[in-house]
């Protein structure tokens, strides 16, 4: 969904009162948002460079190199095709278990390659797109495809999406030649974007998967997981442009739940503002926070046989458990900044950084997992793109 | 509307013109819904009802449309200290400017107190004239609501590259098909057939409010149509007032007002943060606003 758009000049940025009046009429001004139901006129290129480097105190561990490609081509007035290529270069070191900190780490680098394309057809008030994507690692093969629609109501103020998409993988282990396993997810979409003011945007989402197969970690020991996976997310949108200050503010909340024990929420922030004609400046901050997964097991060894089995792993095992920090409890905290230059009326670069810090005492309304350590990431972004 | 009326639209998508045509005339009639709705020639409108009450206990009860534009009405008056009135249309009855009379003191005194809009009864729903002989009409912004309204019409049916003029009354729906502005003229206010500048727009509207519309001189002085609703006099003080604004209402409103500020005009449109020019009677140009450079081009052009 494009970002606000209130079609003003520039200069109504500071309208006075009179403008505004005539802006509050009905039917004066067209809805804020650019809905659905056009084919794009132009077509766009844009180029990424993503670097990712996580850490825990005293311990530099993975590292990502991403460099990726977008294109989007109108093919008509009634169709386009898009289509993205990305390449993952991960090295570094991944904990075998827990965070793991005392060198039983193992030295991973990997290869992934990922691609998709999206065709889509425009009708009048509606759009259909049909997609497909395919990623490839040397231990882990997906490939998924999805059909989308989206319905817009007669004054293009509500727009109405849904979809549905099917995912298979397979995946194997670089440690252990014989693993050969499947995972299959099915995914339903269902959404409502209005455009509540000229000046507010408010959008609905929910999403429900349904998986089966094998949800384990090969490289995790003990690691059993239920061989099931329901997804149920609620996502909602609110954007308020402020035409004064040039500025957008856009929030989000998102609950998640399923069916391993996980709730989790994010909050989200994001600023974006307006400098001069050429520059936007877009701060954000997001906190998410989350209750453990029912079978994942504190950093507390068996007195015997010792880490990384709990007590009583061999007297009275579990069906299912995980030391995977992921499926702890935790809250995290993302602060970023993004800062776009539009080189001219076709050119935009924008650089784009971002701080991730995660910590299970900053779990919100409880305690979080206990002795785990503070677990922290830096992404940035460099991008260009240009309109054809 | 007996006017000039125009709808330009870009073919950008390749559509062909029956559906470029089809587009406009939903457009169209829009414009003609409005005209209609708000007609004071025609019993039935809203407005002649409304007038028609004037003076009684009756109280009109307006749908949600007609409450949007009173209270418009009602902004526009407290913003423009009272010049902008839209019951001041009861001066027509004393000035005839196609005879080119001017009206005897007593005559304009006569309808002076029917002219007044705090005098209306309005509380957001209903509406009563307290005056038997009072009379509202929106044709101080009917032309740009309808110019406006009939982008919004253009944009519902997909269209983005083109633009409404109700004579002279301009709303852009979006640039050219490549992208570029539209070039309109401003019309002289002393040649008929010349401009006197010229306005680049990709979006956005276009209003000029001139003492050239409906006028005509008596001993030497120009009697024209925009008429101060205090005095019951017209203006002099400018030849012509042309604003760019996000919407037509906007723009018209504020042209008209400032034709009625007279010296006060380029302080009021400064403090509305307005764009555009103003001409003074001496056909000399002021630019008003942060409008860049390039979309205003100034020069007598035939």
């Amino acid at each position: 969904m494009a970002a606000t758009d209130t079609r003003l000049p520039p200069r109504s940025g500071k309208a006075g009162a009179i403008i505004a009046a005539a802006l509050s009429l009905p039917g004066v001004i067209v809805p804020a948002t650019a809905l659905a139901d056009t084919a794009p006129e132009r077509g766009e290129i844009a180029i990424k460079y993503l670097q990712y480097q996580d850490s825990q105190p005293d311990l530099s561990r993975i590292r990502v190199r991403a460099p990726s490609v977008y294109v989007m081509v109108p093919l008509s007035p009634k169709w386009s095709v898009e289509g993205s290529w990305v390449s993952d270069t991960v090295s570094g070191a991944t904990p075998r278990y827990h965070t793991a900190v005392s060198g039983a780490t193992r030295k991973m680098s990997d290869k992934r390659i990922a691609e998709d394309v999206k065709v889509t057809r425009y009708e009048e008030r509606s759009s259909y797109s049909l997609s497909l994507s395919h990623s490839g690692e040397n231990d882990y093969q997906s490939n998924a495809g999805g059909l989308s629609a989206s319905f817009s109501s007669d004054d293009n103020n509500r727009t109405w999406n849904v979809g549905v998409g099917y995912a298979a993988d397979r995946i194997s282990s670089t440690n252990d030649p014989t693993l050969h396993q499947r995972k299959n997810t099915v995914e339903f979409m269902a959404g409502v974007t209005q455009a509540w003011t000229a000046n507010d945007l408010v959008q609905v989402n929910l999403t429900f998967n349904r998986g089966h197969g094998y949800y384990s970690d090969p490289y995790k020991e003990p690691d059993i997981r239920p061989d099931k996976r329901t997804q149920s997310i609620l996502l909602t949108r609110w954007n308020h442009h402020f035409s004064e200050m040039s500025s957008t503010l856009k929030s989000t909340y998102r609950y998640y739940h399923d069916n391993f024990g996980i709730n989790a929420h994010t909050v989200g922030a994001e600023w974006v503002q307006s400098v001069g004609d050429r520059w936007t400046v877009t701060p954000e901050l997001r906190y998410y926070t989350q209750g453990a997964a029912s079978f994942y097991y504190d950093p507390v060894y068996d007195p015997v046989v010792g880490a990384p089995y709990p007590p009583g792993y061999f007297t009275n095992p579990p069906q299912f458990i995980s030391p995977d920090q992921r499926l702890s409890a935790f809250g995290a905290i993302t602060a970023g900044l993004k800062v776009a230059l539009k080189l001219s009326a076709d050119w935009t670069v924008d650089v784009k950084a971002e701080r991730y810090e995660q910590r299970g005492s900053w779990r919100l309304g409880g305690q979080g997992s206990p002795g785990l350590e503070p677990f922290r990431a830096t992404f940035i972004q460099f991008g260009v793109s240009t309109r054809f | 509307m007996s006017s000039v009326c125009e709808i330009r639209l870009d073919d950008a998508l390749g559509e062909g013109e029956s559906v470029l045509a089809l587009a406009a005339e939903q457009a169209i009639g829009e414009v003609r819904r409005i005209e209609v709705a708000y007609s004071r020639y025609r019993e039935d409108s809203i407005v002649s009802r409304i007038n028609a009450a004037a003076g009684s206990h009756e109280v009109v009860g307006v749908d949600d449309e007609t409450a949007s534009l009173l209270n418009f009405a009602t902004q526009l008056h407290a913003l423009s200290d009272g010049l902008f009135d839209i019951t001041s249309g009861v001066l027509r009855r004393v000035w005839d400017f196609k005879a080119g009379r001017v009206p005897q003191p007593a005559q304009l005194h006569g309808v002076l107190p029917l002219i007044g809009w705090s005098q209306v009864e309005w509380d957001g729903q209903t509406v009563r004239l307290p005056r038997a002989g009072m009379e509202i009409d929106f044709g101080g912004f009917g032309k740009e609501y309808a110019a406006d309204r009939a982008m919004a019409v253009l944009h519902a049916t997909g269209q983005r590259h083109g633009y409404v003029n109700l004579g002279g009354d301009i709303r852009v729906l979006g640039p050219r098909a490549d992208g570029s502005a539209w070039r309109f003229g401003i019309q002289h206010p002393r040649q008929p057939e010349a401009t006197i500048a010229s306005v680049e727009l990709t979006e956005g509207a276009l209003a000029t409010s001139g003492d050239y519309e409906r006028y005509f001189e008596r001993g030497g002085q120009r009697y024209c149509h925009i008429l101060d609703p205090h005095t019951g006099q017209p203006v002099n003080h400018w030849a012509g007032v042309s604003v760019t604004a996000p919407a037509c209402v906007a723009a018209g409103a504020l042209s008209t007002i400032a034709m009625l500020k007279g010296a006060q005009a380029l302080e009021f449109l400064a403090d509305h943060q307005a764009s555009g020019l103003v001409v003074d009677t001496a056909m000399r140009i002021v630019r008003i606003g942060d409008t860049p450079d390039h979309c205003i081009t100034q020069g007598v052009s035939a």
